[in-house]
């Protein structure tokens, strides 16, 4: 994409009046993420406004503070005040209420023994059965806490099964090639798969050794026919980096190879960014 | 008179959400003058202007929960809030008014003149001398700001009524950006 471009057509502008449309704006919060400029440019058009703002700035009526911060209080939207003031009085008041209670309750400690008894032993059973409750909670929520586990590992192993089944029924169907790619001079460890159905022309990619592309990356995979390369398709970012996905067909090839390139994929490959290749 | 921002953004935004007074003391003397600027220059009467800033700090108040601040700034945020609330009232105003005083064939035609008219009048009686760096601005590309910034029409809307295409809108409206960020670094 032309940055530039973009920049200068005025799109940052409007989005920062608050005029842009719905679809330009998804399109500028996606950009923006990946490019560094446009974000910039995005904060120079905002701080052009806020600086806008502090130099017409207007004085107001002074008694609006005040009646802002009633309307405030008045719509519940204050927290509750600070116990940090208003300590004073609100602490002598509440000296004296303890006083007064103590008063009555040394009236109140006579009291038949009888209903004390009674009033151990329900304390006494009410102790056992939150102690019961509290271990079987425990042990309920150890047994839901593997439960989860289990089941996360076995939905992780079924995944992995199924990427090798697919796997496997290309390898074993007998109209398909194998096609191993190899990591170029500076990338020795990498690999990849290309599957190519020779009935149908259907290109499958496996990035079996390859690392996560990058943001803002995507890797292309290009058949070279008769010395030029052609686009095969990128390979999809919402897919599995272990799994397997078809590419675009291709009839006639003599070389698979992939490239890294800017999302979205090139007419031509950067060749600086070769990754691996492999001949038929 | 210029807002002193001494906190960083960060900190105000902790602080505000402690919704006390010593939050909403720092929150307006340092801001209310700036979004009372926008207010005004929008609402353009001054007894409608201090009801719409109290709508606008309520909001403030209320929301700042809601503001992220990997989207952008929160003084953006809060102009952000003051505009809109501004405009809103703006468009309520003038429907009512449409409504009380004429008849139904004369709004479409008349509405925008007598709009304009009416809040250059009031603007003028009302806030006398306060500074515009917009005037500074080339005054094609003043209207553009104005009528956009001030007065919400969409882009499109500014196309048609200065009959200019909407692209030439939108690379004037940059090239006022540009020249207006170059009169801030001026005053500075």
């Amino acid at each position: 994409m032309d940055i530039k471009g973009y920049i200068s057509s005025g799109i940052i502008e409007s989005y920062v009046l608050g005029l842009a449309s719905e679809e330009e704006v998804s399109i500028l919060n996606c950009i923006r993420k990946n490019n560094v400029e446009v974000e910039q440019a995005i904060a120079e058009a905002e701080k052009t406004l806020e600086e806008l703002a502090d130099i017409q700035a207007m004085a107001m009526p002074v008694s609006l503070k005040e009646d802002i911060w009633n309307k405030l209080n008045a719509e519940n939207l204050v927290a509750s005040s600070d116990p940090a003031e208003g300590n004073e009085t609100e602490s002598s008041t509440i000296d004296y209420n303890i006083e007064q209670n103590s008063g009555e309750k040394s009236e109140a400690v006579i009291v038949p023994r009888k209903s004390y008894n009674w009033a151990i032993a329900a304390s006494v059973l009410l102790v056992l059965s939150v102690g019961a409750n509290v271990l079987l909670y425990q042990q309920n929520n150890e047994t839901k806490d593997k439960l989860t586990k289990t089941s996360a590992s076995f939905d992780q192993q079924q995944a992995s099964l199924a990427t090798l089944q697919d796997k496997w029924r290309l390898v074993q169907n007998p109209e398909i090639k194998t096609i191993p790619l190899k990591g170029v001079e500076n990338k020795p460890d990498l690999h990849a798969l290309v599957f190519w159905d020779q009935l149908s022309k259907a290109v499958y990619l496996n990035l079996e050794q390859m690392p996560t592309a990058p943001k803002g990356k995507q890797y292309q995979l290009w058949a070279m026919v008769d010395g030029k390369p052609v686009n095969a398709g990128v390979f999809p970012l919402d897919a599995k980096v272990d799994g397997t996905s078809k590419m675009l067909d291709i009839p006639k090839a003599q070389a698979f190879a992939i490239t890294l390139e800017d999302e979205g994929g090139k007419d031509v490959p950067t060749l600086s960014e070769l990754y691996v290749m492999g001949g038929i | 008179m210029s807002p002193l921002h001494n906190l960083p953004e960060e900190t105000l935004i902790l602080l505000l959400k402690k919704k006390n007074q010593q939050a909403f003391s720092y929150l307006y003397d340092n801001y209310s003058e700036a979004l009372y600027g926008v207010v005004c220059r929008i609402v353009a009467s001054s007894e409608h202007a201090e009801e719409v800033i109290q709508d606008v700090f309520v909001k403030i108040w209320k929301h700042v929960d809601l503001f992220d601040a990997e989207k952008g700034r929160l003084y953006t945020w809060m102009i952000s809030i003051a505009r809109n609330t501004a405009l809103d009232y703006r468009k309520s105003k003038a429907v009512l008014n449409e409504q009380k005083n004429q008849p139904l064939s004369n709004i479409v035609n008349s509405k925008e003149e007598q709009d304009q008219t009416q809040i250059e009048q009031s603007a003028k009686a009302d806030f006398i001398g306060f500074r515009n760096i917009l005037d500074k601005l080339k005054p094609e590309w003043r209207i553009l700001i104005e009528m956009a910034y001030y007065e919400g029409y969409t882009q499109q809307e500014i196309a048609e009524q200065l009959d200019v295409p909407l692209g030439t809108v939108k690379t004037r409206t940059r090239a006022a950006f540009l020249q207006l960020q170059q009169l801030l670094k001026e005053y500075r």
